[in-house]
Order: C-alpha cells, then structure tokens, then sequence
C-alpha cells in the first residue's frame, strides 16, 4: 500500500489493491478500462477521476463508449481489464463499482406510476414494522425529509401519475439518493422539462453540490453543461481525450474535440453550410393548409400555411397543443373542426394510409414507441411506409426492388450499420433515428412532418441529419419541424409558436434567442 | 437526392473481423437451423431404441401422419403468434368444426342432425362457422382490446362445450366417402395428409417470407404502434389473423377426422399445449415478431419424433405424458441457451 495520494497522481494500481487517501478526495477514480463486446471494442484505454463534491459532464458521440462506461460505474458490466475505485456512502472508497454508490436518473422514468411519491421513494427497501408488515409511517417520514431538501415536502401524498414533469424528476432523483449515495449519475435530467423548470432543477443540483454531493452530468444539450458543470470529460473511440474545466472551453472546442476534427476543418465546414436566410422568392407556392383545426382540449382552431420549399418550425410548452396538431396533419390522430388541404387533397380523417398517399410523410416522437420494429432488420424498417409498393411477381415483395430503395435511403441519410438485414434495435441512437427519417422519406412525400428530429442524437449525427434535411428542402420538400430544441428550430424559414392550444406567434429566421423564449411562454410580441 | 457524406469525418471503432458462429447467427440461418442437430439425435436414439424406427413405414405413416394434422395447427398458431396474439381456442375449433360437418350430415339414429345434408354443403356451413369464430376473436381482441389469453380460452371453453352438446358427448362415426377420403386418399404413395401439410407449409412459408401481407404481421407484431404509424392497417390485420387461423384449424379437424374415420366430442382436448410447445421450441417468439415456418416445421419434427420414440420404445403408457412434458422442458432450456442471447452493445 502506498502512502496518501495527492490529485491528479499517477498511481501504478493493480486489481485488488485498497487505496486509502488521507482526505478522501477523490470520489471517483477509473484508471485503463477496457471492454469489448464480441467483434465491438467498446473502451480501449477509459479513465475518469472525479473530485469529491465536483461536478463532472461526461460527453461523447453516440459509439464513444459513454454508456459502457456508466453501465461499468454502475456495475451492470464487468471491465475486461482496468481498475475501478468509487467513494462509498459511508465515505470509504472500495474497489469495484458499488450499485449502492451510485445514484443514477436515467433519461426512462423508473418511477412506478400508479404509486404515490412517497411509495416510490422507498420503492423495494420499504421499511417494516416489528412483526414483518409495511411501516407506512416510516415510508412517509422519509419521503418527506428528503422533499424538505428541496422544498417539495407538498407532494409526499400524490399520486406520481399526477405530477408535473418537474416534480417527477424530483421524485427521481430523491430516490436515488434515499439510500445515502454520495454521487449522483444525471442522464438527460432536462428531458420533458420546458425552460423554466429546467432553470429550477440546475439550481437544486447547485444546492446538492453545495451539500457535498459528486454529480456526473450527461448530456447531448451543450448549453447545459455550462450551466452545471465545473469540468467536462470527452470521450472518443472508446478512450477518454480531453479531462478541462468548463471555463476553459467553448462550445465549438467541444464539438470538434467529440468528432476529432482540429478547429480549420470546423471553420472551413461550418462556412460551407452557413445558415442561410431563404428569400421568399425562392418558395412555391402554397402545399399544406389548415384552417381552424380543432383537436379535443389540445388545439383550439389553429391556422398556418406551408409552401413549396419552405421549412417551417412549430414549438411551444408542454401541452401547448403543437405535437397534436403535427400528428393531426400526419394522420395519427383526427380533427374534430377545420380543415386540412396538401397538394389539393383533403386530410385530417385520422388516415394513415390516405396522408402517405397524398404526400405526407411523418417522424413521430419516440422512436422507441411508434418509430421501428426492434427485430426487424434496418431494410424493412425503412420501406415500412411502401411495403405494397414493392410488389413484384406473384404479389409478393421483389427483394431487389426493396434492396435498391434502401440503398438509396441510407446513402441519403449516412445510415451507419453492418448491413441490411442488421436487427434495427442493434444500432445506435442516431442510425435508430435516421432509420425512422428514411421510412419517412421512403415514400417519397412533398411534405415532410418531423417531431423532435434529433432526439437522443449525439452532435455530430444531428448535423448529418439536419445537412439532410436542408438538401431535401432545397430539392422543393416542405418540413415541418416540430421541436422544443433550439437547433433544430435554427434551420427553420419561420418558426410558429403555439401557447395553449393556439398559434400565438410567428418568428421569421434571424429571431433573438429571447424573443423564441418569451413567445414560447406566451408573452406578448414587442411593438 | 444526392448522396452525401456527413461534412465531419467519423472514425469508426475498431472491429475484430466476424467469425462464423457470429456470421451465421446474424444472418438468421443459426435460429431457423439451431433444431436440426436436435432432430438428428433424436433420430439416432430412435434408431438405436428400435429397430422399427427408421423404416419408411414408421418414418411416414407413423411419425408425418400423426404429425400432420399438429403441424397444420402449428402453422396457424404460428401465424398468429407472429402477429403479437395468441389463440388458445384453436384446439376446440379442430373438434367442433367436423363435428358440426358431420352432425349435419348424419342421420338421427346414429346421433347426427337428421336434416340429411350433403357433404359438401357441410363443408361449406363448417367453413362459414370457424370464419364466424375467427371474427369474434378477431373483433374482441383487435377491436374492443381485450386480452387475447382470456378471450380465446374462453371461446375454447364455450366450443367445447358445443361440441358436447351437439353429439351428446357420443362418437359419431359411419362417415360417408367425401370424409374419409382425406384420410384415406394417397397420391404418389403417400398419404394426402402429408402432401397437405407440405402444402400448407410452403404456402405459408412464402406468404410470411415474402408476401407485403405477411412482412406486415411481422412488423405488427414486433412493434404494434410503429406498424400503425408507417400506415398499416393493423385492425384489418388482426381480425384477419384471427379468421385464417380458425379456418386452417377447421381444415385441420377435417384431416383428423378424416385419418380416424370418425369425430369424438372431446376431439383435440389438449392439443394447444403441442402446439404451443411445437412453436416455441421452433423458435417463434411468445412476445411476436419474431419465427419462422422453417422454424415451426422443426419444432413439429421434433415433437412427433420423440411421440413416435416414446410409443416404440415400449414405455408404459402411464408414464409417457410425464416424460413428454420432461422433454419439453428440457428443449425450452436448450432453446434459451442455443439461440436467443446476441452479443448486444449497452445503448
């Protein structure tokens, strides 16, 4: 055993070794990590040493090795070789990775929803009583001294499937840490919260920090990191290459240090693809109109019009009625009043298959939930949308046919796999993404209905994505984006704000970042 | 639209070069084959049990025959299950459908209808009865979403007890000639049954490998919201599933009773559990989306095989059952440790 080690030295660990530090100060530390998965290298050469009660980003594109990272963390799964050294709940750090060690909140709610708050804060440590039954009391009393922390102690009693998003992510995390873990793991915690409970939750992160607590913070929202994070960790093929504090860094350094890409490549790319501002003469004419549409309680009697060419953002809080009112001109759902025209056809029936055939293609929400078919390999995933339209002899599907239409699509869209026939849930986040883009695409639609194109997509798949994008509204296809995330919004001719079931504002390209947020908000337009 | 290359350069991570186990098991041939040394075995332990077994007598009249009539089940289960449901009602379609054919056609002395149809007429009235069950399955599950297990378990349950009721729990047997000539008939020497599975088979075989149809059960089954979303009809689809695997359950019946020149009332009692465990050691997925026919085939083969073993090898009749169901748990271990585990990066 060697004597107390000072920050940022050099240890020759072996497996097995105990390290004691005199003062504790290093929560974490993950020295040579290396894992493969079958043919898959994983991490070649990971390491990460975390300060006691700093506040650590873990960023990296999707493949960089991230998740294998927080999986080993967590001890989900065992290094093939490398040393891993947490600071336990009683303050002692252990070898190996400790479950117990780690609080996590993973972007997937784990939260139980029929469930009152205080019954998921326990949830499977439940105290007991002296003869084996539940203690309701304790459950109760716990709940409400780690709500205090944060002012919360009101929602001990609700039902989690009544909360606010923000109070759920709350919920979450005091979960985490009721079992006392000393560091925390935050995996995309602003995801479903708008601005405003966003800017909440950073300052009770602010205020567990200056309780001591460690927190490893990912996440894709770089402005986020700036907010949060003393120090940033980028990971790359598997190893990690740049450990520098947030102030010393900048977006545009970070992003060139995730893609390995030095700062002249980046300016001559970036110049390539400058923003342009689309001058109105370049448009067609009008493709998609709606008029006084009505859904339920959502959306009460909206109006707007895409042309030709155009590329039209929709954003809004929450239940501000956009995502309905993009799923009612894709034909998920129907309108009750109103009118939807495209290309002279009249939509707005509910119909699927009628919108696809009159020209409109559509990327739902959640790839998870409606975007794939897990089993089925990357081809048919992508010509899902015009599986009759690959009849051959007999009626059955010509597999030429079908093989030479996803060449295309993946050549289009830069779609990263081993092969055709690849199971889809095989890929990663951003080809999952661009699989579900391409159906889209694959019946060759004039107008294109997105909603939060980029989500769970890492930096360097979303400039892929929206380079695609751009080429398909310069080849005359209107887009409709519907996003709360500012970049994909930066790509839009306009941007149309929708607050409480109505358009509220509309935002030509070139708007202040402050203006976007005041209308999302609902507030009134400046003179 | 042209092709591009994302404008920052990926390096992609380092890859060991596939070797043949991987290979093979991504191309899907491991699932699909992963019975057939299986299958062997059990072919060279039936050969060294008896020397009967690998007769061509035994191998087509014993072990294809007695399996015909399960693997056209098997097919229609398979089906279904592929789509994301299941159907446990199958087994009382395969007793009631001849039931009813044959009732009608029977005079009254002999337990029948006494209305004196003709045969084919009853065929007919037979096929219109399981297209009817298909579409109550079909409406309460696909439609009022109900819960598959219990809905089919109880239309199993009411079609028992239907046939029951129409044959006052008596065999009716006496059948004229247009039944038992689908036991009886043999083209090429062998039996109509097996040509009728075979036929069955590679129908369907191309239909859900091939066919728009048939790609859609796989995609509803695998991911019923995603299905919905890209535009397929997936409560056409479902009713449909439902009314073809009644229909192929009712020919089914048909054969059965055709080979045993008779129809009991309690006609196909149990059979939903070979059937069930002829298509998950086959390989089809219990959660949809996922099985072969090849695969199903394979299970069917197996299955009959170790039936066809068991009766040869002269073990008491009282204990065959155990040993069945000892064997079929062991092939469902042996399933889960020979196929479905890939090595899966942590997304």
């Amino acid at each position: 055993m060697s004597g107390p080690a000072g920050p940022g030295e050099r240890l020759n660990l072996r497996k097995g070794d105990i390290v004691v530090t005199a003062n504790t100060q290093n929560a974490i530390e993950i020295r040579g990590l290396k894992k493969s998965f079958g043919s898959t290298q994983a991490l070649t050469d990971a390491n990460l040493i975390v300060r006691s009660g700093e506040s650590r980003a873990l960023l990296g594109r999707n493949g960089a090795g991230k998740s294998t990272l927080i999986a080993m963390l967590t001890g989900l799964v065992t290094p093939d070789s490398g040393s891993i050294h947490i600071q336990g709940a009683n303050g002692e750090i252990t070898e190996g990775p400790g479950s117990d060690a780690i609080a996590c909140v993973y972007q997937k709610s784990t939260l139980v929803p029929e469930l009152t708050v205080a019954e998921n804060i326990s949830l499977g440590a439940y105290p007991r009583k002296r003869w084996g039954s539940v203690d309701w009391a304790a459950i109760r009393r716990t709940a409400v001294d780690q709500l205090k922390d944060w002012g919360y102690e009101r929602i001990a009693d609700k039902t989690v499937a009544d909360l606010e998003p923000l109070e759920k992510k709350i919920v979450e995390v005091c979960r985490a840490l009721s079992r006392g873990p000393r560091i925390l793991l935050l995996d995309e915690p602003t995801a479903g919260l708008d601005e405003g409970a966003s800017h909440e939750l950073f300052a009770q992160i602010d205020s567990l920090r200056q309780r001591g607590v460690t927190v490893i913070y990912v996440s894709h929202h770089l402005e986020e990191i700036f907010k949060v994070c003393d120090s940033v960790t980028i990971l790359r093929d598997g190893r990690d290459v740049l450990t520098a504090q947030t102030a010393d860094l900048t977006v545009n350094r970070i992003v060139n240090v995730m893609a390995g890409v030095s700062e002249e490549e980046a300016a001559a790319a970036k110049k390539g693809i400058a923003a342009e501002h689309r001058r109105q003469e370049q448009l067609g004419e009008t493709r998609l109109t709606v008029s006084g549409a009505r859904i339920g309680l959502r959306v009460l009697g909206a109006n707007l019009t895409v042309r030709a060419g155009e590329c039209v953002g929709l954003t809004g809080l929450d239940g501000a009625g956009h995502v309905q009112l993009a799923q009612a001109i894709a034909g998920q759902v129907a309108i009750e009043n109103g009118t939807i025209e495209h290309n002279g056809h009249t939509l707005g029936q509910g119909n699927v298959i009628k919108t696809i055939n009159a020209g409109v293609g559509f990327v739902p929400e959640d790839r998870h939930v409606n975007g794939y078919v897990p089993e089925l390999s990357v081809e048919e995933n992508a010509t899902l949308t015009i599986v009759d339209r690959l009849r051959g002899r007999g009626g059955l599907i010509n597999s030429g046919r079908r093989r030479a239409c996803f060449t295309e699509l993946s050549g289009a869209w830069a779609i990263k796999c081993d092969g055709p026939t690849q199971a889809v849930e095989e890929l990663s986040g951003g080809n999952q993404q661009k699989v579900v883009l391409a159906r889209a695409l694959a019946s060759n639609p004039d107008t294109l209905v997105l909603v939060h194109p980029t989500a769970g997509v890492d930096v360097t798949a979303k400039e892929s994505i929206y380079e695609s994008l751009r080429e398909l509204r310069d080849s005359g296809r209107s887009l409709l984006i519907v996003s709360t995330d500012d970049t994909d919004l930066e790509i839009c001719d306009r941007v149309i704000v929708m607050y409480k079931g109505e358009i509220h504002a509309e935002l030509n390209a070139g708007y202040e970042e402050w203006e976007l947020v005041g209308a999302i908000q609902g507030a009134e337009a400046a003179a | 639209m042209s092709t591009h290359t994302p404008t920052v350069a990926g390096t992609p991570t380092s890859r060991r070069p596939l070797n043949i186990i991987d290979q093979a098991r991504s191309s899907g041939w491991a699932r699909e084959l992963a019975l057939l040394p299986a299958i062997i075995l059990a072919m060279v332990i039936g050969a060294v049990l008896s020397p009967q077994f690998l007769t061509a007598n035994n191998l087509l009249n014993n072990v294809l025959v007695t399996s015909a009539v399960l693997g056209i089940v098997v097919i229609a289960e398979s089906i279904i299950l592929i789509s994301g449901y299941f159907d446990l009602s199958l087994e009382s379609v395969v007793g009631l459908a001849p039931m009813l054919a044959v009732w009608l056609v029977l005079p009254a002395a002999v337990g029948g209808s006494g209305w004196g149809w003709s045969p084919w007429g009853a065929f007919a009235a037979m096929f219109v009865l399981s297209i009817v069950i298909g579409l109550i399955n079909g409406f309460l599950v696909g439609k009022l979403k109900l819960n598959a297990f219990m809905v089919t378990l109880a239309m199993l349950t009411l079609l028992r007890g239907l046939t029951m009721g129409l044959s006052g729990g008596k065999t009716l047997s006496g059948l004229p000639a247009e039944f038992l000539a689908l036991g009886n008939t043999k083209w090429l020497g062998i039996s109509i049954q097996i040509w009728l599975f075979v036929i069955f088979l590679v129908a369907a075989a191309i239909f859900m490998r091939s066919h728009p149809v048939g790609r859609k059960l796989y995609a509803m089954g695998g991911n019923n919201a995603a299905a919905a979303a890209a535009g397929i009809k997936t409560l056409r689809l479902t009713i449909g599933v439902f009314v073809a695997g009644a229909v192929i359950a009712a020919f089914a019946g048909l054969m059965l009773t055709g080979r045993i020149a008779s129809v009991t009332a309690n006609q196909g009692d149990g059979l939903i559990f070979t059937v069930f465990a002829a298509a998950v050691i086959g390989g089809i997925s219990l959660n949809g989306g996922k099985g072969s026919m090849i695969g199903a085939l394979s299970g069917v083969l197996l299955l009959g095989i170790i039936q066809n073993i068991l009766v040869l090898s002269q073990v008491p009749s009282f204990w065959i059952q155990a040993i069945y169901g000892l064997i079929i748990l062991s092939a469902l271990i042996f399933n889960y440790l020979a196929g479905s585990r890939r090595t899966r990066r942590v997304v």
